[in-house]
């Protein structure tokens, strides 16, 4: 056995065979059949109620991965194997769900079911490719370190950056208390974020002081040089820590940010799946 | 001299103090280490004030920074003991100088910076807003929940609830819930309602009358009244012919594709037709799938002008059914009156019709000369005596006396016509376009008759008139020239078979001929070679196919599907013909 399996190539793709099975069969069936009465194909023939009832199942089943994973002492098949199926068997949505409508669309619940479908199943596909490339980038970018050993750090360069500029002029002293304050939720209690939209923030990055500060600093003389050459060194080591811890960030949120459009998409999509099925026998 | 204590906090939190000594009468306030009066802290400017010794009294001077005292920004503030003065995060509070001091200070920081634990520092990074996947998804489900699913059924949920309500509470409540549901019910319609359903426009419930129950044929009966059974109930047989009875209208009448809900499927009638006798075991009908590939010869429907009641269907065939004719009692000779030379007509040259080709005073008759098409451009036009026939076929009865003529079409009109004429000129009457016969007695003008003068001169008048009617019925055979009489016992005389001619030969295919009037009549009906009424002139099936072709589409030919020439739901009546525009706008 390999060190390592790809979810992709679990037990040598066994559920990526399975897949090309059912959509294959799907496909060839609905080549196959020809609604009676000459109409389009669309879901109440038996073929589109037999499709619809597999996809139907099989979403259900794809969303029980949510339990699956927090039973960890379930023997319901390795999580492992659940998540390459879930990968595989979700994707063949798409061929089974479109076959199931006939590929008829409009502005309709079902269509929103659909579409809803097809958001979570794209969402899924970053997913997977984040599970597979970022783990990756993000040892190669903190190496040995962990947020854990790194903001002690920034936090310690922090304070002797405020140290230094007490001696430097006020300009100075400014730059480094901008660049070490906590951003835009300074007056906020700690431990309630308030929302913000991307960009909005008025953020100061220790990038932004290291060139503000040897930019001021440019026509400091004698001890006051010495001092601001002191103070440009620590705010550029701080940089450089920051800009990993950063990098670090973004990669996690990545890593995890799908998933706020993935899941609750799919709740949304059960419940327009649910309103379908129901609509459909309602007005039968 | 003044004396600066700082207290600051240790790192167990114990108050610790340190006193300075400052020799001078000014002092720098700032937070560099070159400032005499040092405050550490990065909210202090360099040179952030200074504090001045004076006879009238110390004082500090805002420079680069803010100083407050009493709450508010100053710009000097006097240090008398008891004052407080802000500086940046600073308090300094002056004491009671002790003797040989000019000033005695305290300072404390009073506004401590947040200290930066962990926790907050990960803030700066994960500035991520509070986003919980679990309660999005709980936002989003119940809001599709309730705006597809719940206000979509409302009405029919408001039905079964049982609220405490008044009536007026209860027709807003029926009001709302109606209009709410209307227009979510929207967005459960899967596809455009077809072109004659449309006006029924957001009203589901039309046709979607229970809950979870498939639209029921009596839904669509409450507006198709005049419906009728394809086939009578008690001619199906079988379980095949049982399942036929319990096919309900939406299995073949699919709607919200948007196309026209009749469907045009021959499938669905081969399914039967294709073996016919699986249905229906005393089926008469031949099996039928495809018109090209699997269709029977016409079955011709054939009256009898002596039984009428009867009608008999003969299907066409080679060699042709010996009981393929029509008995129509009448005689006729379609070559003759077609003969290319022309007939003689005895009114001469005709040409205002442009019915007629005129050469000299023949006559050449073409189709159109009697036949024209009716109205609703299905059938032709009954052929009538009057229009068609009389112009040469004189009903004269005695030329050489008079030019009127017989009526057609009563027998006993016609024996009290010539008896009244003659006996007006038995009695002396006599009109002045008459050339009265030679064979009459006449009575003199003027000439008072007894009552036996009268009777014998009638008597003389009714012989004439008898004689001229077995001339007109036998020996000159006017009226045998096309029918087929017999003498009877009574007052007409005679007797002129029944006539009774086939309007339509197909009476449940949908044949106009209108449409195609782009044939020529005898590419159908030759009839140039048929010499006897009894000839039927009907195309075969091979000749339809000539330019029809079945379900299949071929070039050059047309397309045909059963529907096109059958109604499934006419049921046993025979077709009337639509009007064309509304045929046209089906066929969209």
């Amino acid at each position: 056995m390999r060190w390592h399996e790809s979810i992709l190539e679990y037990k040598r793709g066994r559920y990526l065979k399975a897949t090309l099975v059912l959509t294959a069969a799907a496909i060839a069936v609905y080549a196959w059949h020809e609604p009676p009465g000459h109409v389009k194909p669309n879901g109440g023939t038996w073929l589109g109620y037999t499709l619809g009832t597999i996809a139907a199942l099989l979403i259900v089943w794809l969303m029980l991965l949510g339990l699956r994973k927090r039973r960890y002492r379930s023997s319901a098949g390795s999580l492992q194997g659940w998540t390459s199926a879930h990968i595989y068997l979700g994707t063949s949505l798409i061929v089974l769900a479109s076959l199931h409508c006939g590929f008829e669309f409009g502005w309709n619940v079902h269509t929103l079911a659909y579409m809803l479908m097809l958001i979570v199943i794209v969402s899924g596909f970053f997913g997977v490719y984040a599970y597979l490339r970022y783990p990756e980038l993000m040892t190669a970018n903190m190496g040995a370190e962990s947020l854990d050993t790194i903001l002690p750090k920034i936090a310690e360069l922090d304070r002797k950056c405020v140290q230094l500029a007490l001696d430097l002029p006020d300009e100075i002293n400014a730059i480094v208390a901008k660049s070490t304050r906590s951003g835009p939720r300074e007056n906020t209690k700690p431990g309630r974020p308030r929302w913000r939209l991307p960009g909005s923030g008025q953020r100061y990055t220790a990038r932004d002081a290291v060139k503000a500060i040897s930019r001021v600093g440019a026509k400091f003389k004698g001890e006051q040089a010495v001092q601001n050459g002191k103070l440009l060194a620590e705010m550029t080591r701080k940089s450089v820590l920051v800009d990993q811890v950063r990098r670090d960030m973004r990669l996690r949120a990545k890593l995890r940010g799908w998933l706020f459009v993935h899941i609750p998409l799919s709740f949304a999509l059960l419940a327009a799946l649910t309103a379908h099925i129901v609509s459909e026998f309602f007005f039968w | 001299m003044i004396l600066v204590t700082y207290i600051t906090a240790g790192a167990r939190g114990q108050v610790q103090r340190e006193q300075r000594r400052l020799m001078g009468t000014s002092f720098s306030v700032g937070r560099g280490t070159k400032a005499q009066v040092q405050l550490p802290d990065g909210r202090v400017k360099l040179d952030h004030a200074h504090i001045l010794v004076a006879d009238t009294g110390v004082t500090i001077v805002a420079d680069a920074g803010e100083i407050k005292a009493k709450g508010k920004t100053v710009k000097v503030a006097a240090l008398v003991p008891g004052e407080d003065v802000e500086v940046g995060p600073y308090l300094l509070h002056v004491e009671s100088a002790p003797s040989g001091l000019d000033l005695a200070l305290t300072v404390t920081l009073a506004k401590p910076r947040i200290s930066r634990s962990r926790k907050a520092l990960l803030q700066v990074f994960l500035s991520l807003p509070r986003l919980s996947k679990r309660r999005l998804s709980y936002l989003l489900f119940f809001t599709i929940i309730i705006a597809f699913l719940v206000l979509p059924s409302l009405p029919d949920l408001e039905k079964k609830m049982t609220l405490p309500m008044d009536g007026k509470q209860r027709g807003m409540m029926q009001e709302m819930s109606t209009l709410l549901g209307g227009g979510f019910s929207q967005t459960w319609k899967p596809g455009p309602l077809s072109p004659s359903h449309q006006l029924f426009g957001d009203s589901c419930r039309t046709c979607h009358q229970i809950p979870f129950v498939p639209v029921r044929d009596a839904a669509c009966l409450d507006c198709h009244k005049t419906l009728k059974d394809h086939v009578e109930r008690w001619k199906l047989s079988g379980s095949r012919g049982l399942a036929f009875l319990e096919t309900r209208c939406t299995e073949c009448h699919s709607e919200h594709n948007g196309l026209p809900i009749a469907p045009r499927a021959q499938e669905r009638c081969a399914d039967c037709h294709r073996d016919i006798k699986s249905v229906a075991l005393q089926a008469r009908s031949e099996n039928a799938s495809d018109f090209r590939t699997g269709h029977p010869q016409f079955r011709l429907s054939l009256l009898d002008a002596d039984h009428p009641d009867v009608l008999k269907r003969v299907r066409q065939g080679k060699p042709t059914p010996p009981d393929m004719v029509e008995h129509s009692n009448l005689k006729f000779n379609h070559a003759l009156h077609l003969n290319p030379a022309g007939l003689r007509d005895p009114e001469g040259r005709r040409d205002a019709s442009g019915m007629h080709d005129s050469q000299g005073n023949r006559t050449v008759l073409k189709c159109a000369s009697c036949h024209t098409p009716e109205e609703n451009g299905r059938f032709m036009a009954p052929v009538s005596m009057e229009k068609h026939c009389r112009q040469c076929h004189s009903l004269a009865f005695e030329p050489a006396v008079t030019k009127r003529q017989v009526p057609h079409g009563n027998e006993e009109l016609v024996a009290t016509t010539l008896r009244e004429f003659y006996a007006r000129l038995a009695l002396g009457d006599t009109p002045p376009d008459i050339n009265p016969p030679s064979d009459m007695s006449r009575v003199r003008p003027g000439a008072v008759l007894t009552y036996e003068d009268r009777q014998r001169v009638l008597k003389l008048a009714q012989q004439k008139a008898d004689r001229v009617l077995n001339e007109l019925y036998e020996t000159r055979g006017v009226c045998v020239t096309c029918h087929t009489v017999q003498r009877i016992d009574s007052a007409a005389g005679w007797r002129v078979a029944p006539v009774k001619i086939a309007k339509t030969w197909l009476p449940h295919a949908m044949f106009r001929h209108a449409d195609h009037a782009t044939q020529s009549c005898t590419s159908c009906h030759d009839v140039r070679d048929s010499k006897r009424a009894e000839d039927i002139a009907m195309p075969s099936i091979n000749r339809c196919r000539e330019c029809h072709v079945g379900a299949q589409p071929q070039l050059d030919k047309v397309t045909s599907e059963c529907a096109l020439c059958h109604s499934f739901h006419s049921g046993h009546e025979a077709w009337q013909g639509a009007p064309k525009g509304q045929k046209r706008a089906e066929a969209k």
